[in-house]
């Protein structure tokens, strides 16, 4: 029974992190269907940025979770930056394979620019644990960074929500997802449009990162890559363009993860991860809660 | 628009350089250094370095760099090698192998061509296994720092190491844990990496000759696996008083340890020479009684060493780097002092003499890891050190211990 | 184009295909050591970079779907010939790496290590083919994972097996594994290898079978409105290119005795990956076989010098610390040649011999006709 409680605690608590880095992969893949690789490279990037300031805010007196602020800002200005010099220009002469092409050129760029640069270097670096207490049901423990990761990605979720339904650009979003050259008719400037989605996304990875230095604290240049391409799945998994899709397919794959290593073969874990994957997709193929949308001749 | 696009990519290009370029001052320094020799005169012996110094295994190879740079200088400034011809100055040409094998069979065949006969390299077991092949038939001398598997070398040839053989540390650890009494212990390692599971094969073999029995064994899938808990929860149930961890510090301080004591496991935790350096990566604010009880096998100690050369290795590299180095710099360190004495013996730098001078196994080498020979694998016979982490509470801190010295009976 | 010029042009094919293999055969025969050090390697690598790039253009560029985890496949071939040949050296069916037998068992592992590629193609294929676009990118990429995966934690071939270990050296001693002597004295094998491979790929796309999947790359609706039966066609497509990379895996396994899974995977960074294998693909040209030989060759040639070569020692430093991160250049190269040339530098044209005397004239029009290609461009910007 611990090992059943203990194995769906790991799952949480590897899912939250999937389910949160997802969140934004989604959103970005929603309104103008890139995969962009390089979101994983952008929790690299906020994971440096707090590495740097969580210290420096905790000098100053100041809570460390604060160290989230100047990480969505330099975040966000990464994110703008690239969808600036390398999507919107492809974008303009590519088709989407290219596009797609380019976000991986760009994550390479990102992960050996970092480690180009002295500051960052390839040493894996340790940040400081925020959030490393611990509560204890029914014999096991269960770390606060676990808890208020789902309780953060369950906010940011039905917040994006009501963005995406409610407010002006979260509508001129969901119009350019639909139609971008309707959009431009309909007055809505297409490329402004996409800049603040990339800005969002890009942001929404610094409080990723954010939560998952909390948990695990470790940062490094090639990290991006993994958890990337692990938040991708959770996306594809639960719907890609779904945020509560995204937020189902992060948790279930940190479970399938912990169930596979707890009880069937720990070095075949990534195995079953994309054993699932593979399962949903023949089953559903646009994922868990995606919708499927015919073609149209 | 076509301007625009020019000057998007002028500004990525721009931005580019500028952020490389600031990193590369001390390299352009040593560089120049190295033609002033040049100008002035003197001769130079250029040994080959290979290792992944771009890429995910990139911070074993830049700390090889760091630790062959730093031999080289220190050399230099005391005046260079003396070999029977007079007197050379010592330069060394580092290619990078990205960690991939292909990448390093051309950086050693390309060394060979531009006439080098002495190359330290590669960083890990896989890269190097690719090229001991070549070093044999070709007739160049490689020393690896860090490549441990057994089978690297398995007779006297051009191959030689500076570091452990994976089946000794292995050995090492189960004549630890049988000396303790342990009778029940578990294993958590890699399956994907050589390091790991080469340890993990010569730990359980000796366990089973000496009558421990290992109650559990769990493998992660990569070597910078995040989560351990569910490994952890696995020795809990099994009973494990003791769990072999072959991982280096990098995963130790951070994910490994704190998580094995946060689902209940008390018991000692094993690891072998990655685990030095572990104090460097435990982060601020977790919870700093976890790290007692972690043992660990490692080359030399510098409270146990009887030479100095280690403290002064330390020294010398803290007042270069501004940190303290691990073990990936001091056995690449070790190399470069190891090929000058086998040069300066042979009294020529050539592959044939520096082999035959090294293959001598009744040599003594006093180097920063220790006292050695060399057997007849051109593998280094040393002692191993047992070392450990202790939570002290005085000063708030985890210190580093030495227990014991090792010894195989 | 009537029969007379299709014949001279096969005729001009073969016999510059022919002078190509005599070049290799007649170099396989030269001494010295910047022949053996640099140049023999060097053609091993093209060699199986091209025969890869090909394969995946079979299916990037010709069927137009993107599969993320070609080089799974090649890691199957790889680890398949090593085995096989390490088996029939063990029963004794050669003792030396040369002589009738042999070649033989070269012969046998090669055809075993595509067999076994097509399998698990075709395995992988029928369902993995029912998506498109993106889903099925990241579908190959979970498949690509799951092949390293699993061959890590096989004992007789992961990391304990052929990646270190006693069977690594004996792959280099009795097995595939080849030494540098006699890399030189098998680069016939390598020319034989790629020529053939490419030249079936050739034929392929020029049969019916390859008209008929370059129907369903343009309109999948409209081909399965005449007739074509997509699935089949498809998975058709998708047996056959990982058949090549599971050759190409041989040819790797040759080249390189000490296999590790790493190589294959997809967040490998060096220049042997799905990423960038991909990215050979769309530089030489998506559906132009001869452009992805060419973007192999200059790839691999980029990377071999900028690590190897002496002329970066005469560049600037500051070019030189940029040069130091290879995959920076690469991505950055990348992004360049996407934003001047989506198409690729061959786009979908193949490369002939015989066109050569038309290039003055091709050149002129393509900048006569820039000019009014952007304009008309500039009214569609937001599409595509």
């Amino acid at each position: 029974m611990i090992t059943f409680i203990q194995f769906l605690i790991t799952g949480l608590r590897l899912g939250s992190v999937y389910a949160l880095i997802a969140l934004g992969y989604t959103m970005v893949y929603g309104i103008i269907k890139l995969i962009n690789f390089a979101h994983g490279d952008f929790i690299m990037v906020g994971g440096y940025t707090l590495f740097f300031t969580i210290p420096l805010l905790m000098g100053m007196g100041l809570p460390g979770w604060l160290a989230v602020i100047p990480a969505i800002v330099i975040c966000a200005c990464v994110g703008v930056l690239v969808e600036l010099l390398a999507y919107r220009p492809v974008r303009r002469t590519g088709n989407s394979l290219t596009c797609l092409i380019t976000a991986i050129a760009m994550s390479f760029v990102l992960e050996n620019l970092a480690q180009a640069i002295p500051a960052i270097g390839p040493d894996p670096r340790v940040p400081y644990t925020l959030f490393a207490d611990t509560i204890s049901v029914g014999g096991v423990s269960i770390s606060h960074a676990t808890i208020i990761t789902i309780a953060v990605s369950a906010v940011i979720m039905v917040a994006l929500y009501l963005f995406t339904q409610k407010a002006r650009i979260g509508c001129a979003m969901r119009c350019v997802s639909e139609d971008k050259s309707a959009s431009t008719l309909m007055g809505i400037n297409v490329n402004h449009t996409i800049l603040i989605t990339f800005a969002i996304g890009a942001g929404l990875a610094a409080v990723a990162a954010l939560m998952y230095v909390s948990q695990y604290p470790r940062v490094y240049t090639t990290m991006g890559a993994t958890l990337g391409i692990y938040a991708f799945v959770a996306a594809v998994l639960g719907g890609i363009g779904s945020l509560p899709g995204a937020m189902l397919g992060g948790l279930l794959i940190g479970i399938v993860q912990s169930g596979a290593n707890t009880y069937i073969s720990s070095s075949m874990s990534d195995t079953f991860v994309y054993l699932i994957l593979i399962v949903v997709l023949m089953l559903r193929p646009a994922g868990i809660l995606g919708k499927n949308v015919g073609e149209k001749v | 628009m076509k301007k625009r696009r020019i000057l998007s990519l002028v500004t990525a290009a721009c931005l580019a350089f500028s952020l490389t370029s600031c990193g590369s001052t001390s390299d352009d320094a040593a560089a120049d250094s190295g033609d002033a020799s040049e100008d002035g005169g003197t001769a130079v012996i250029t040994l080959g370095m290979i290792g992944p110094l771009t890429g995910s295994l990139a911070v074993y190879g830049t700390h090889n760099q760091r630790g062959v740079e730093l031999a080289i200088e220190e050399i230099n400034a005391a005046g260079g090698v003396t070999l029977s011809d007079g007197t050379y100055q010592l330069a060394a040409d580092i290619r990078d192998d990205q960690g991939d094998t292909t990448e390093c069979v051309n950086a050693m065949n390309a060394l060979i061509s531009d006439g080098i006969q002495l190359v330290i390299g590669s960083a890990t077991s896989g890269c190097t296994s690719a090229i001991t092949s070549i070093a044999n038939s070709e007739g160049v001398v490689l020393i690896t720092p860090s490549g441990t598997a057994d089978s690297l070398t398995t007779s006297m040839g051009y191959v030689f190491r500076t570091c452990f053989r994976d089946s000794f540390q292995g050995e090492l650890a189960a004549q630890y844990a049988a000396d303790q009494g342990y009778t029940r212990v578990g294993i958590v390692y890699c399956s994907a990496d050589t390091y790991s599971s080469g340890l993990r094969d010569a730990f359980s073999a000796a366990c089973a000759e000496k009558g421990i029995e290992v109650v559990a064994e769990e493998s992660v899938a990569t070597m910078t696996e995040v989560d351990y808990t569910n490994q952890f929860n696995q020795m809990v149930s099994a009973g494990a008083e003791l769990v072999f961890t072959p991982f280096y510090y990098d995963v130790m301080g951070p994910y490994l340890i704190p998580q094995a004591r946060s689902v209940g496991f008390d018991g000692v935790l094993l690891g072998a020479d990655g685990v030095d350096n572990t104090e460097t990566t435990i982060p601020d604010g977790a919870d700093l009684s976890a790290y007692n009880n972690v043992m660990f096998v490692n080359h030399y100690s510098t409270d146990l060493a009887t030479s100095d050369v280690s403290l002064s290795f330390i020294e010398s590299y803290e007042a270069k780097y501004g940190e303290s180095p691990n073990n990936f710099d001091a056995l690449a360190y070790d190399a470069v002092y190891v090929l000058v004495s086998a040069m300066e013996d042979a009294g020529a730098a050539d592959a044939a003499s520096v082999q035959a001078s090294l293959a001598d196994t009744s040599k003594v080498y006093e180097v920063s890891t220790g006292t050695f020979s060399f057997d007849d694998t051109g593998t280094p016979i040393k002692s191993g050190v047992l070392m450990g982490y202790q939570y002290d509470e005085a000063t708030d801190s985890v210190q580093k211990i030495s227990i014991e010295t090792l010894s195989v009976d | 184009m009537n029969a007379k010029e299709t014949k001279l042009r096969y005729l001009v094919n073969f016999i510059a295909v022919a002078a190509l293999f005599a070049a290799a055969v007649a170099l396989g025969l030269t001494g010295g050591d910047t022949m053996k050090l640099r140049i023999t390697p060097s053609i091993w690598q093209c060699g199986y970079l091209i025969v890869m790039a090909a394969s995946l253009n079979l299916v990037l560029g010709f069927l137009g779907q993107l599969s993320l985890g070609h080089c799974g496949f090649m890691a199957v071939g790889a680890y398949a010939a090593a085995l096989i040949s390490l088996a029939f050296q063990r029963a004794g069916v050669y003792d030396q790496k040369s002589g009738p037998a042999f070649i033989l068992v070269l012969l046998v592992s090669f055809l075993a290590a595509g067999v076994l590629a097509a399998v698990l193609g075709l395995l992988v294929g029928i369902p993995a083919l029912r998506l498109k676009g993106d889903y099925l990118a990241i579908i190959t990429l979970g498949f690509g994972m799951i092949i390293v995966n699993i061959i890590n934690n096989l004992p007789f071939c992961g990391q304990q097996g052929l990646g270190q270990g006693s069977a690594s050296s004996a792959l280099y001693a009795t097995g595939l594994g080849f030494s540098n002597d006699e890399k030189m004295r098998y680069l016939w094998l390598v020319a034989l290898v790629v020529i053939l491979c490419v030249a079936a790929m050739f034929l392929f796309v020029r049969s019916k079978y390859g008209r008929a999947i370059r129907a369903i790359r343009d309109n999948e609706i409209a081909a399965s409105a005449s007739g074509i039966n997509v699935n089949y066609y498809k998975v058709l497509t998708f047996t056959i290119s990982a058949f090549f990379a599971g050759i190409t895996g041989a040819l790797y396994a040759c080249c390189n005795g000490a296999l590790t899974t790493t190589s294959f995977a997809f967040t490998n960074g060096s220049i042997l990956n799905s990423v960038f294998i991909v990215v050979m693909v769309v530089v030489g040209g998506m559906g132009s076989l001869t452009g992805s030989v060419i973007a192999a060759v200059v790839m691999f040639l980029l990377n071999y010098t900028i690590k190897n070569g002496a002329w970066v020692a005469a560049l600037p430093v500051i070019v030189q610390n940029v040069f130091a991160y290879p995959m920076l250049v690469y991505s950055i190269a990348l992004i360049i040649v996407i934003l001047f040339r989506p198409k690729g530098i061959m786009g979908s044209r193949e490369f002939a011999l015989c066109d050569i005397p038309r290039w003055p004239a091709r050149i002129r029009a393509h900048f006569a006709g820039a000019g009014a290609a952007r304009a008309a461009k500039k009214e569609v910007s937001y599409h595509g």
